[in-house]
């Protein structure tokens, strides 16, 4: 994965926040190392079909824009199924430029549970390099197989493609 | 994902006021009496008058609502809100309570943080999202706050 702010910089966030998908190093267990432990694996990859964007114009709080959600997938070791028809992103472009986006939407398994689930993130688009594009989904899921969507934060890395947005979505361990 | 450090804050609570049950589960407030914040970019106090308003939820988790003020040692003041969930084994949630020390790899207390300011040194802080890993203290928490590359 790239992210605007260049090669060096991550490979030494990533080794001093163990922030891989390799196990973190076995170090002695010292104060700072005890609270700094970052880690995270993936969730799922979810894509998101959206309608034409309906721009509603400039408000209180920046411009806004309304991106309806008519459908989408999602895939992960631990679930996988569709997007339901019906969410949106109530996004506001703030005159800084950054877009903070404000998502909810109804996940429905492949096995038939419906799971409740919200973002909220930001997208700038100037930010160096290449667009920032990051959020925080959480879910609620009801009692069963999927519970455990209820005791997690996550994040996600959005990316704009041609046919939607595709975020990649990792659970904070 | 990646990430790289934002700063470590440490907040000292005050006495909680315990509002008892309500719609979505228990609801505790803790005022936040000051605390600090160090990193490699920012640091400084946090000012009195927040608070942590917190909900603990049928199914045994902690959700945090924490706002404070921060004010960076060159005087910038910074609107700072996080929301995170904190969760774990019975006895290690019950030791938390008595005020024990835990190792925090034992439970699992996450945040999300976010930052509003006007202070053109630190705008950095209006376009960027992080996380945190939350060690619960007796006097308060202490969260390694990292930002999302």
């Amino acid at each position: 994965m790239t992210t605007r702010r260049g090669f060096i910089e991550l490979a030494a966030a990533a080794t001093l926040a163990g922030c891989t998908h390799m196990p973190a190093p076995k170090k002695p267990p010292t104060e700072k190392r005890m609270s700094t432990t970052m880690r995270a694996r993936p969730l799922m990859t979810l894509r998101l079909a959206t309608a034409p964007t309906q721009e509603l114009g400039a408000g209180p709080h920046g411009t806004r824009l309304t991106f309806p959600i008519t459908g989408g997938t999602f895939e992960g070791d631990r679930l996988r199924g569709k997007v339901l028809a019906g969410g949106d992103d109530w996004a506001i472009k703030r005159a800084d430029g950054v877009i903070e986006l404000d998502l909810r939407v109804t996940l429905e398994t492949d096995d038939g549970v419906l799971v409740h689930m919200t973002f909220e993130g930001i997208r700038d688009d100037a930010a160096p390099g290449a667009p920032y594009f990051r959020t925080l989904p959480r879910f609620e899921a009801p009692k069963g197989k999927y519970t455990f969507l209820n005791e997690m934060l996550a994040v996600g890395v959005g990316e704009i493609r041609a046919d939607g947005p595709v975020h990649l979505i990792e659970e904070i361990l | 994902m990646q990430t790289r450090p934002l700063m470590t804050l440490q907040v000292v609570v005050a006495a909680p006021q315990k509002i008892g049950a309500v719609p979505h589960g228990t609801r505790t407030t803790a005022p936040i009496a000051s605390g600090h914040f160090e990193g490699p970019r920012m640091r400084g106090k946090v000012l009195p008058g927040g608070g942590d308003w917190t909900l603990l939820r049928a199914d045994g988790v902690l959700e945090l609502d924490l706002r404070v003020t921060l004010e960076t040692d060159d005087g910038a003041l910074v609107h700072f809100a996080s929301f995170g969930l904190r969760h774990g084994p019975p006895e290690i949630i019950a030791a938390l309570g008595r005020g024990e020390r835990v190792d925090p790899s034992l439970y699992y207390f996450r945040t999300t943080p976010r930052f509003e300011t006007s202070h053109p040194k630190y705008l950095f802080l209006n376009r960027l999202r992080a996380i945190a890993t939350g060690d619960r203290r007796a006097d308060g928490p202490i969260y390694t706050i990292e930002e999302i590359l």
